[in-house]
């Protein structure tokens, strides 16, 4: 096959980027409105459901190996202090103990992710790591921790992200001249002319939205299990990129990539915070190394919770003019988000505001702070779900302001071009995702006196709608590989670095295969999340698996269905283009006629396999392809009690083609769930004076419980994009979080007819407003 | 967690009696029921004991039973999940239905027991965390100028945890009485005098002695025309301790209320009576205005801290609520 390199631009998070592809081969052509397709589209319960629900799936956190030892974890009771002294002596001599890391012994160890020890003498945070004992069983591991003794010095610190930002403020570590990012930050963007649009509005409105920090809180922390066999260096790690934890794993023990295998075959939740090894592996990695012996860390809850990342807190405000018609002249966005102790990035909270709607007036400006915390880490569509929820809150306050419907305004100022980069979007159903979202939750009833008060105007209960738009990326883009092969028994397997992150991608990846290859599902396996297979994958995150995998594995599947057409055509004496592959059998195109399986084929040969590949092509240039959705929230507000019901999520998000109706909706009503959670109560407290965070747990830090989750409707649009990749799909991981926060505020309002200034809205927070 | 014995035994005699051995050491030895409150202790090591001893074996202290007089009689191994389902009870005195029914999860309502729910330790982050708090034998509550949105609103202790218990309220609107067995017999100790405010000396919610053992709940018969109601606020609709709460316990002749008992919770170091309340409602026609004098009152003396103002409009709400709801007014 003739090789190209050709060169293309990713979009990741907000983030472009020029990526150099190698193609092998052309791509099949796009399945395109008319295909008509057996597999695809269907619903099709997960392939691996059984081992799932019955509990025989193995979880990093499941592996068990003989003679594994345990980790456990000492972590800094202060916000900011220097380790002056660690005796670890008796905790090395405790039953079981096997070794104790830490700075003096193991100072050496470094992270990659972020280029610092893993055990320094500087602690940044409560939780920092100070200490790893290893021993027999956790119990012991764990015991030897009140062993270790430390002495602290305690240095100054500040948490607060304003207070972090001021001149004379504490420093978060004494390495930092001021407490920012230190490149880039404050990071302004600006187009057209802000005061000029100001000028020309008739009405501004200024708003203002503060949200919390948020914890991932995966069921499955972070960590894995560690062995070292003299050759390879094997982690079972609780991943989002096996690929990426390779590479961490070789960089930090001076191995080659190739002495290093990550695997990865189920996962307890990976929402942005589990890319690269973490500490824990790296732990995990150098003690099976050192000791010999296999090793297993997994974090405990509050481990998790303090030290791997967060959807950083922000603090919001807008200033937004328009003329009376509603026609958008300029918006002004200032934020200040709360990035921990090291954090070096800071997610975009302005893309909404940049991109959403039409203006042609803009000026955000991102100030980053960092803090004696846990540092950030990326969270499902980060910043966007913060920052799209402040920007609809602000443009209904803008509404209300004109005496406009909050909907008319966004069909008023709807972008029809990537104003950012001037281009076109590849297409955009939003109008239509409005209209049906607007059907279906009675956008037009929303005012009426009976819904607004199911008991009256006398009762308790107000109830209110609400929408936000959704507007993120998902296209996905190269590299991405994929093997297929024929079995002799006219079975096949899919071989890819992708990992299944809980999203269903084994089950779309196997669809794929089945419909190219003319199998049915069941005779079709996927093997993924091993790096052993050699078949480069991206990181499951940013919405991009599905719109990068799936292209790949359609076209190794094409490859080998046509190499079986040659070897069938070869072996029965008729030319290629009068056979047809269906159901596992190989047909007669002219007669119609069943020539026999495939396996009675490829049995004649003697074990031989058809091999073939298959890869993810460029991007389409000079145009945008990005997902867009609507989401509508019905809620119930007790005015005596503060209490926040959402009765309702109408959800309309075009993400393509849906290959599978069923997975596509978990990944919708998850997103929602995630997105109720970070509107109505998921909080992480912070003692200012004290330094520490008071919910490192799961009692004090609430997510949603099944009494908290509406009624969620999904409304498919199910059309596939043909300028995003060969089979029109794109990720629909990120998009369902992103309007949720927006749409529920928004409904609050609505019900009580008072802007929403913070987020969560539990019910303190709501009576206080009330009250206000 | 410590390592530490574990001791089975068969009635709550041989406890007290393992309880007193080795000079009854606080904390020495502990008895563990239903576990759901004391291995959370343990686990974050507020406490060591050197020996547990389990009770759930005396399988003679799991019951209830209403006896001739009306009185209920609760086995101090009943779980929440028995309460929550005995028709008996259900009936006769619902307000203890209501009051278990959104206590912590189906799971933790099999497991726990109505003694150890009396008995919990308050769930205030700063006790449960690291800090060397007040109630801990430390020097200062670090609630009362710190993150105080779950804390107190009443009360003249240092400490500003609110007692966890959803049960204590209700039983406590019905005068229930407890059967404590200890090494010089058994005493019978009202509910009301079982809790009291932690102090200098005593910083702990309740005052069963060390070597002392709940066996019985009690709960006096209601008269004709009584009822109550349990209403409690969470921050999310399962699962979580009270914001605030209200027990309201009526009995009502011919339309006049004859007693009243008003329990707050979530709103002190102890489930908070309250008596201005109740005098507001005896011998009064029980009215939508009524229900909001008594609520008013139920509040006056609120002192709220920084972050837990929201308690009090709350606490008014959900008293004028169960104080109607007990009445079987409709209202809004």
């Amino acid at each position: 096959m003739p090789i190209r390199i050709i060169t293309t631009h990713l979009e990741f998070e907000g983030q472009i980027s020029e990526q150099r592809v190698v193609m092998e081969g052309e791509e099949p052509a796009v399945w395109g409105p008319e295909a008509e397709l057996a597999v695809v589209g269907k619903v099709t319960p997960r392939v691996d459901g059984r081992e799932r629900v019955t509990g025989s799936a193995q979880y990093a956190y499941d592996v068990q190996l003989p003679g594994m030892l345990v980790a456990a974890g000492l972590r800094s009771p202060h916000p900011h202090a220097r380790i002056v002294r660690i005796d670890a002596s008796r905790a090395e001599t405790a039953p079981g103990v096997r070794a104790v890391y830490h700075h003096f012994n193991t100072g050496d160890l470094n992270n990659p992710s972020n280029d610092r020890p893993v055990f320094g003498d500087e602690l940044l945070y409560q939780g920092d790591l100070v200490a790893v004992a290893i021993a027999e069983t956790k119990e012991q591991a764990q015991d030897a921790l009140a062993l270790i003794a430390v002495e602290y010095e305690p240095l100054p610190f500040v948490v607060d992200q304003r207070a972090a930002l001021a001149a004379d403020a504490p420093k978060v570590s004494t390495t930092y001249e001021h407490n920012t990012i230190p490149e880039g930050f404050p990071q302004t963007y600006e187009r057209g002319d802000l005061d000029a649009g100001f000028v020309q509005a008739d009405v501004t409105v200024e708003a203002q939205l503060s949200t919390p920090t948020a914890l991932h809180n995966s069921m499955e922390t972070h960590g894995g299990v560690a062995q070292w066999d003299g050759r390879t260096l094997t982690i079972w790690s609780s991943t989002q990129d096996v690929y990426g934890v390779r590479r961490g794993v070789a960089s930090a023990l001076g191995l080659q990539q190739n002495q290093v295998r990550a695997i990865k075959q189920y996962m307890g939740g990976g929402f942005g915070n589990k890319f690269g090894a973490h500490h824990s592996g790296l732990v995990a990695a150098y003690a099976a190394y050192t000791l010999g012996r296999p090793v297993k860390y997994m974090l405990s809850r509050e481990e998790e919770n303090l030290a791997a990342g967060n959807r950083p807190e922000t603090i919001q405000t807008y200033r937004i003019g328009a003329k009376k018609d509603g026609t958008l002249t300029a918006i002004e966005q200032h934020t200040i988000g709360n990035v921990g102790a090291i954090g070096s990035w800071f997610s975009p909270v302005a893309m909404a505001t940049k991109e959403l709607y039409q203006c042609a007036n803009i000026r955000t400006v991102d100030e980053a702070a960092r803090t004696n915390l846990g540092t950030q880490a990326s969270f499902r569509a980060p910043g966007v779900v913060e920052g799209t929820a402040g920007l609809e809150v602000a443009l209904d306050q803008l509404a209300a302001a004109l005496g406009m419907d909050p909907l008319e305004l966004r069909r008023k100022n709807y972008a029809e071009r990537h104003q950012a980069l001037d281009r076109p979007y590849s297409r955009k159903l939003l109008l239509e995702a409005y209209r049906l979202g607007a059907e279906r939750i009675g956008w037009a009833e929303r005012d009426h006196e009976e819904r607004r008060y199911p008991q009256g105007r006398d009762g308790y209960l107000r109830r209110g709608i609400g929408m936000a738009s959704q507007l993120w990326g998902g296209d996905g883009g190269p590299p991405a590989q994929a093997i297929a092969k024929l079995l002799p028994d006219g079975t096949a397997v899919i071989l890819t670095g992708t990992q299944d992150i809980g999203t269903g991608t084994r089950t779309v990846l196997a669809q794929i295969a089945a419909e190219e290859l003319g199998l049915p599902l069941e005779q079709v396996r996927v093997e993924l999340g091993d790096t052993e297979f050699g078949v480069f994958s991206p990181p499951s995150g940013g919405s991009m698996t599905l719109a990068s995998v799936g292209p790949a594995v359609r076209m190794a599947a094409a490859e080998a269905r046509k190499e079986l057409v040659e070897v069938v055509a070869q072996l029965s004496e008729a030319p290629t283009d009068a056979l047809d592959v269906r159901d596992g059998h190989i047909f007669s195109r002219e007669t119609g006629k069943e020539m026999g399986a495939i396996g009675s084929f490829l049995e004649l040969l003697d074990g031989h396999e058809i091999t073939a590949k298959g890869m993810r092509g460029p991007n389409a240039e000079n145009m945008s392809v990005r997902t867009f959705g609507a989401q509508f929230a019905e809620v119930e507000v007790d005015i005596g009690t503060g209490r926040v019901r959402v009765l309702r999520i109408v959800a309309v998000h075009d993400c393509g083609r849906i290959v599978n109706p069923l997975t596509f909706s978990s990944q919708i009503e998850g997103g929602i769930i995630q997105g109720l959670g970070f509107a109505l109560m998921e909080q992480r407290i912070v003692d200012q004076r004290l330094g520490a965070v008071l919910n490192a747990n799961l009692e004090n830090y609430k997510v949603p419980t099944i009494r908290d989750i509406p009624q969620i409707d999904i409304i498919l649009l199910d059309q596939p994009n043909v300028h995003a990749n060969t089979i029109g799909a794109l990720g629909a991981g990120e998009p369902p979080i992103i309007p949720t926060p927006g749409a529920i505020a928004n409904a609050v309002a609505h019900a009580l007819g008072r802007p929403v200034k913070a987020l969560p809205l539990t019910p303190d927070r709501v009576l206080d407003l009330l009250n206000s | 967690m410590n390592t530490f014995e574990h001791v089975t035994v068969t009635d709550g005699n041989e406890a007290v009696k393992l309880l007193s051995e080795r000079g009854g050491a606080a904390g020495e030895t502990k008895i563990i029921a239903g576990g759901t409150d004391l291995l959370t202790l343990m686990n974050a090591s507020l406490i060591a004991p050197q020996r547990l001893v389990n009770l759930k074996a005396a399988r003679a202290l799991r019951y209830l039973r209403f006896a001739e007089d009306g009185a209920l009689h609760i086995g101090a191994l009943a779980t929440l999940a028995d309460l929550e389902r005995d028709a008996g009870v259900a009936r006769r005195l619902p307000i203890l239905v209501e009051s278990v029914r959104d206590a912590a999860t189906p799971q933790l309502r099999a497991m726990a027991t109505v003694a150890g729910n009396l008995l919990q330790r308050p769930r205030c982050w700063y006790f449960r965390g690291a800090p060397h708090c007040w109630l801990k034998g430390g020097a200062e509550c670090f609630a009362r100028d710190g993150e105080n949105k779950y804390h107190a609103i009443f009360g003249a202790s240092s400490c500003v945890a609110v007692h966890p218990s959803d049960l204590a309220p209700a039983l406590l609107a019905l005068d229930a009485e407890l059967l404590i067995n200890g090494p010089s017999g058994v005493r019978t100790l009202p509910l009301a005098a079982f809790f009291h405010e932690p102090t200098n000396d005593a910083r702990i919610e309740h005052t069963l002695a060390p070597d002392e053992v709940i066996t019985e709940i009690r709960v006096p018969g209601q008269p004709e025309g009584a009822n109550g109601a349990y209403l409690k606020m969470m921050d999310r609709q399962a699962w979580a301790f009270a914001l605030a709460s209200a027990a309201a316990q009526l009995s009502v002749e011919d339309g006049v209320i004859q007693q009243a008992r008003i329990v707050l919770g979530g709103v002190a170091t102890v489930p908070w009576r309250a008596t201005q309340a109740e005098d507001a409602l005896t011998g009064q026609q029980l009215t939508p205005e009524l229900a909001r004098t008594a609520a008013e009152a139920a509040l006056a003396g609120a002192a709220p801290l920084a972050h837990n103002g929201y308690k009090v409009p709350l606490a008014r709400e959900l008293v004028r609520r169960a104080i109607l709801r007990a009445g079987s007014v409709p209202h809004p």
